[in-house]
């Protein structure tokens, strides 16, 4: 099973300078066509758990691997299988949405794309084609996300790593966001995103990794929250840390 | 992925906003230089062509080459008019003299103070000043500003590495500045040629190495605000700090070095040697008037009297230029001694700025450095031997004064006399420096762009490695 898994963490843990435990001994996996969730609140070591796996930071102790390439071992074969959408993304102001698009693609490996494949992708992600070739400078937050979704799609990696990407995002692009997810979960992508979201990681997530405090509370498939409240859950294991 | 990102940095610069004011303000500079570059030096060439003309017909009145005064003058030439260095600031003009010390006067400067005033406008200003501050511009959020605006992490995302990424700023903002300068450069080069102001092959190079020092000049700007975005977090912090090594390097260093060398290494001033020659001279001049004296009291009054005059004026004449000769060739050349001591004080202590290094690099190349006065007094020294020896062939005496005695009865019509042929007097030609020399004068400055680009560059990669691009 673990050898299947695109995008994996083994007892991952961190401990910054400073001396905070970000996180502690995690470990999760996610599969070809998965879309896991990791699940937490402020502080909860979310986006350092993402940050490992980019190589920007080095864990303190565990393994991280994207397509069973140790990110800190290799980082510049490791990213060759992953791209990322950080959840503010600001892009060059002085490029139009394609030339960024452009521009990242092309660092992605990909060399060969038209005009066509950049207007594809923007469309995919739900862009007005007006956008299209306009400069970044007056996109709102909504917009610019939807052209980091097309990055992160147009490299065509197997793993995709999102940090709370539709927050701030209104209900409707929201909407759409998920939809283009579900559709990359359809190709066989393994995608792994944070969230505080509670009600859209249950409608989405295959798995949801229960997260607080630098510790991986739960780890839940689909099928076992079927028949539960997320909600009750989440805030039961966190409550059942808390009073532990 | 290099390809990649300096494509990327280069379309990033070219396509804001500050590009295109910086490209509209150095394309107005840069025409600009050339432009009053062509015009001053047409004017002071009517100026150089009119005063050899003034000299010539003024010669051409005499009828005894005694009477001659003749003057030369310095050719102006067309780099240092782009490349001032000290160009205006040199005298123009030397009263040329059998015998004795000659000297410059007649800058362009003290004629022409208003001059003076706008004397910054040359090419060189426009780069040293002007383009290191566009470089600051481009430069001085490189790695920060990236981070500030989330893309760093993106592109980090991807297989790039570290050095890839700073390399692609660095070639990639180099090639954003040169845009501006060189497109301008050669609309100027045009109109050097559209104005039809000679240069030869070898100016052309030197122009060509200036421009090229130019690059490796606002190349160490770049590669130190790129070092310093990658040391501090915050980008309107990185750019209080590239404003201030701009200011040191560009106005604080190379004055301050030279005050500095002024007091480690002191020089007496003109004034002071002056006044030590008048002395001498006139300690000169009793001697002689004693001497003259005594000739005098045992003088008889024949015929031979004229001729054994001259023949005694003539000998002590040579035994005292002999001794002023020496005296002064002492005293000039302490003087210079300690000048030029002092001199290598300033440059040594200004080398400390990248500004500096630019300047003397190509006011070397431009043969407008501090030597070029002693240069084009060497050049004019040794004429003075060959207008000495002509003088001596037209029979004009050492110097002093002349007895001429005439019977006056027997003056004839054919007797008048007649005027001198100017056309006889050889020519002063100053020879122009070829690039191999000037640039063997420059190659220690541009060694010294060259290290500072690679050691700044270094401390700006060894920086960014450490570098937390979340
Ligand atoms: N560079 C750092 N140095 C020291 N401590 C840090 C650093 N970055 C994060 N932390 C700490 O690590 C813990 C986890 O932070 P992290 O950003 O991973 O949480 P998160 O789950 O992403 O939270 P959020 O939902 O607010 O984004 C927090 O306590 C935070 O204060
Ligand atoms: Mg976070």
């Amino acid at each position: 099973m673990e050898q299947h898994a695109t995008i994996s963490a083994e007892g991952l843990t961190k401990i910054y300078e400073d001396g905070v435990c970000a996180l502690d001994h995690v470990s999760f996996a996610v599969k070809p066509g998965e879309i896991f969730c990791l699940l937490g609140g402020n502080g909860a070591g979310k986006t350092t758990a993402i940050n490992i796996f980019l190589g920007f930071i080095p864990p303190s102790q565990g393994v991280a691997k994207i397509h069973n390439v140790d990110i800190h071992r290799d980082p510049l074969e490791a990213k060759k299988y992953v791209s990322y959408l950080s959840d503010v993304v600001m892009l060059y102001p002085n490029f139009t949405a394609r030339q960024n698009l452009d521009f990242f693609a092309r660092l992605g490996g990909k060399h060969a794309l038209t005009r066509d494949d950049y207007y594809t992708a923007l469309r995919r992600v739900g862009l007005q084609e007006k956008a299209f070739e306009q400069k970044l400078k007056g996109f709102s937050k909504g917009m610019r996300q939807k052209v980091g979704l097309a990055i992160a799609i147009i490299k065509e990696s197997p793993a995709i790593i999102l940090d709370e990407p539709t927050s701030g995002l209104d209900p409707k692009a929201a909407n759409e966001f998920q939809t283009t997810l579900l559709g990359l979960r359809a190709q066989g992508k393994a995608i792994l995103m944070s969230t505080h979201d509670i009600f859209r990681a249950k409608e989405i997530a295959d798995t949801v990794g229960i997260m607080n405090e630098g510790k991986m509370l739960a780890i839940k498939s689909r099928k076992e929250l079927e028949h539960e409240d997320l909600e009750q859950l989440y805030l039961n294991y966190i409550h059942g840390k808390v009073a532990a | 992925m290099l390809r990649i990102l300096v494509e990327k940095e280069l379309r990033d610069i070219l396509y804001s906003t500050k590009f295109s004011i910086t490209f509209g303000a150095s394309a107005l500079l840069v025409m600009l230089s050339f432009y009053v570059g062509i015009r001053n030096y047409q004017e002071s060439m009517r100026e150089y062509e009119s005063a050899k003309s003034v000299n010539v017909s003024t010669m051409a009145t005499l009828t005894d080459w005694n009477g001659v005064q003749h003057k030369v003058f310095r050719e102006p030439e067309p780099l240092q008019v782009l490349v001032n260095g000290v160009a205006n600031d040199v005298g123009r003009t030397t009263d040329m003299r059998v015998r004795g010390e000659l000297s410059l006067f007649n800058s362009r400067y003290s004629v022409d103070p208003l001059f003076a005033v706008f004397r910054f406008l040359d090419l060189n200003f426009v780069i040293a000043i002007v383009f290191s501050l566009f470089a600051i511009l481009f430069g001085y959020d490189a790695i920060n500003g990236e981070k500030e605006s989330g893309t760093l992490k993106l592109v980090f995302s991807n297989a790039v590495s570290r050095a890839d990424f700073i390399l692609g700023k660095l070639f990639g903002s180099i090639l954003a500045l040169i845009v501006p300068l060189i497109v301008p450069f050669l609309v100027g080069c045009l109109m050097v040629i559209g104005f039809g102001v000679p240069i030869s092959a070898d100016e052309w190079i030197k122009l060509l190495l200036i421009i090229l020092s130019g690059f490796l000049y606002f190349g160490a700007f770049l590669a130190v605000s790129i070092f310093i975005s990658a040391v501090v977090s915050k980008s309107s912090v990185s750019f209080l700090f590239s404003l201030v090594v701009w200011i040191f390097s560009v106005l604080i260093i190379p004055k301050t070095s030279i005050l500095v060398a002024s007091q480690i290494a002191k020089v007496p001033n003109v004034d002071a040697v002056d006044a030590q020659k008048r002395k001498f001279l006139n300690q000169q001049l009793a001697g002689r008037q004693q001497k003259m004296q005594q000739f005098m009291q045992s003088a008889t009054f024949d015929e031979g009297f004229s001729n054994r005059f001259n023949a005694f004026n003539d000998s002590i004449s040579k035994i005292y230029e002999k001794e002023r000769e020496t005296f002064f060739q002492r005293l000039n050349e302490d003087w210079r001694n300690k000048k030029e001591w002092q001199e290598r004080w300033a440059f040594r202590l200004s080398r400390i700025s990248p500004t500096a290094i630019y300047q003397i690099a190509s006011s070397n190349l431009a043969g407008t450095d501090v030597a070029l006065k002693q240069r084009y007094l060497e050049a004019v020294n040794k004429y003075q031997e060959q207008f000495g020896e002509f003088m001596m062939k037209k029979g004009v005496s050492m110097g002093g004064m002349r007895v001429v005695i005439r019977s006056s009865g027997q003056q004839t019509q054919e007797e008048q006399p007649k005027p001198i042929n100017v056309s006889e007097l050889p020519q002063f030609v100053e020879t122009r420096e070829n690039v191999a020399a000037a640039f063997s004068r420059a190659v220690p400055d541009l060694g010294f762009l060259v290290v500072l680009n690679i050691v700044l560059f270094a401390a700006g990669f060894v920086a960014f490695l450490k570098f937390d691009v979340r």
